[in-house]
């Protein structure tokens, strides 16, 4: 009754512990590309006064830049998140249900951006990116990760970790993009939410670890994307942009470090 | 009624995280319960090994599939596969090649995936189906309807997977799969089906003195975790934070009868409870 093994560095190890040694260059897929997530609470849920100038700031520069938009959710997602803690849903079913949002918001991304080339895109389709890029179309996806039901639990609450922060971040670092550029309405990361405490330190440039560190109470990504930032391969930087600031977003693509940067220490 | 707020320039929609940060701890914090709702608590989960079991064909193959026949009169259970020795050269090629992890994740699935039609094409007869994983929620009709569901396990992290902690390979492999779709169902138990008697404090293929581990909890594994596992690290390290599961059982399939025993509740192989 032998296992019948095809040979390979890997033969008969268990996953877990194996592969530790095995030698690795990584090569990134699209290191140019330029990876942006327009936030759902804080841009989406403004309506046209923050979203058309954004539009125009995108529609200029995608003859520059090779633009990939990830979605955010916003206050239909928390609603939804608000009554499926309510009704005490698995952390799995509120990943998959919180989907949703930010699917309907990258469909009203694509529809003001279809006459400069926006295209609605699903997970399945990642790897037609590079058609898209060479069509010229600015490629429009949901933020949230594919996880869904299969998400994990988190520590405390029930509100999934990984959410369109994190699925706009791991869409850049697989495509090996540099840095990934968060479109808010802050001018960037602060000590403490702003809209709560006026006059709280703005915080220019940080380190992940460092900021994991400061354990602050509140803070403007996803606590996993620092996790993540201080592992990854590609993706060192994240740039916090306020959206609201005419200009900013374009200044960001053009490589200033316009809000706060987070990176990899 | 429904009220939507504005003035911040925002439209929302009232409820108890309206303007919130979901990032704030405290808003976090007040989402969580003791209890949460379990969708399909009675169902068992039985995960059986690409590398120990479907690569070595009929012989390993032909009595578990008697087994698992008769058994499913007993107990409503979904089963899922591993991907085995495909799987490791397909990583082991990717490596050389430099792929990114996520694009890793992107290929294994698939060579998963031909495992559950071998084992569908196997039970086809005892009412077996391979659940795609848009059909989640045909689940429970499955169940009902009294038909023996095969899931993918390999989770759909895809290019999506997250930079592990070291080395270029997905963290979130078979393994963990199975155990977070039994999570997020609610389900108590699962049963791996793998080539050892059950988990040892190290690899028994590689040292003659490992010593099996008959019964122990979360707590103490975690504890002393040893070296070479036969199931996915990250399995134990979701458990940690998860709601449901109460037991994860781990028998050798290769000696006829040991699954049934374990599907009937007995303590054989190595049992691990969550207290």
């Amino acid at each position: 009754m032998e296992r019948k093994t095809i040979e390979s560095q890997l033969a008969g190890h268990a996953l877990t512990t194996a592969a530790d040694d095995l030698p690795y260059d990584g090569v990134p897929m699209m290191p140019d590309a330029k990876v942006i997530k327009i936030g759902g609470q804080s841009i989406m849920d403004r309506g046209r006064a923050a979203l058309f100038p954004l539009i125009e700031e995108i529609a200029a520069a995608k003859e520059r830049h090779m633009i990939f938009i990830g979605a955010g959710g916003g206050t239909r997602a928390r609603h939804i998140y608000w009554i499926a803690s309510d009704l005490e849903m698995p952390t799995g079913v509120l990943a998959a249900l919180g989907g949703y949002v930010p699917m309907q918001n990258a469909r009203m991304l694509q529809m003001l951006l279809a006459r400069h080339g926006g295209i609605y895109v699903m997970h399945d389709d990642f790897e037609k990116l590079p058609l898209y890029f060479r069509l010229g179309c600015i490629p429009i996806m949901t933020g949230m990760p594919p996880f869904g039901y299969w998400e994990k639990p988190s520590e405390e609450g029930r509100i999934p970790p990984n959410r369109t922060d994190a699925g706009v971040y791991l869409a850049a670092e697989a495509l090996g993009a540099r840095r990934v550029i968060f479109v808010k309405d802050e001018d960037g990361l602060y000590a403490d939410d702003p809209k709560k405490k006026p006059g709280v330190e703005l915080i220019r440039r940080i380190g992940a670890r460092e900021l994991i560190a400061r354990d602050l109470p509140d803070l403007i990504v996803e606590r996993v994307v620092l996790e993540y930032l201080t592992r990854a391969r590609y993706t060192h930087e994240v740039q916090v942009v306020n959206g609201l600031e005419r200009g900013a977003l374009t200044r960001a693509l053009e490589g200033e470090d316009v809000g706060t940067i987070i990176y990899q220490d | 009624m429904t009220k939507f707020h504005t003035g911040d320039g925002r439209t929302h929609i009232e409820s108890q995280l309206m303007r919130e940060s979901l990032q704030d701890k405290s808003v976090v914090r007040r989402t969580h319960s003791e209890r949460e709702y379990q969708i399909l608590p009675d169902v068992v989960l039985v995960g059986i090994g690409g590398q120990s079991i479907f690569d070595r064909g009929r012989d390993a193959l032909l009595p578990l599939v008697e087994e698992l026949s008769q058994a499913r009169t007993k107990h409503r259970m979904v089963l899922g596969v591993g991907g085995g020795t495909r799987v490791r050269h397909t990583l082991a090629i990717a490596c050389d090649l430099g792929l990114p992890t996520g694009g890793i994740a992107q290929l294994v699935g698939a060579m998963e995936e031909c495992n559950a039609i071998f084992l569908n094409a196997l039970l086809a007869k005892h009412g077996s189906i391979v659940m795609q994983r848009e059909h989640f929620w045909e689940l429970p009709l499955y169940l009902s309807t009294g038909m023996l569901p095969i899931v993918i396990s390999i989770p759909p992290y895809h290019f999506w997977e997250p930079p592990p902690e070291a080395g270029p390979l997905p963290m979130h492999g078979s393994d963990f799969g199975l155990f977070i779709h039994a999570e997020v169902l609610g389900m108590e138990r699962i049963i791996f089906v793998k080539d050892e008697d059950g988990l040892y404090d190290k690899d028994p293929k590689k040292h003659s003195d490992a010593r099996r581990i008959e019964k122990t909890t979360l707590a103490q594994l975690l504890e002393r975790m040893p070296d070479e596992l036969i199931v996915d690290k990250q399995l134990f390290e979701c458990w940690r934070t998860a709601r449901h599961v109460k037991r994860v059982q781990i028998v050798n399939g290769l000696e006829r009868g040991m699954l049934s025993r374990a599907l009937a509740g007995e303590d054989v192989g190595t049992v691990i409870v969550k207290e």
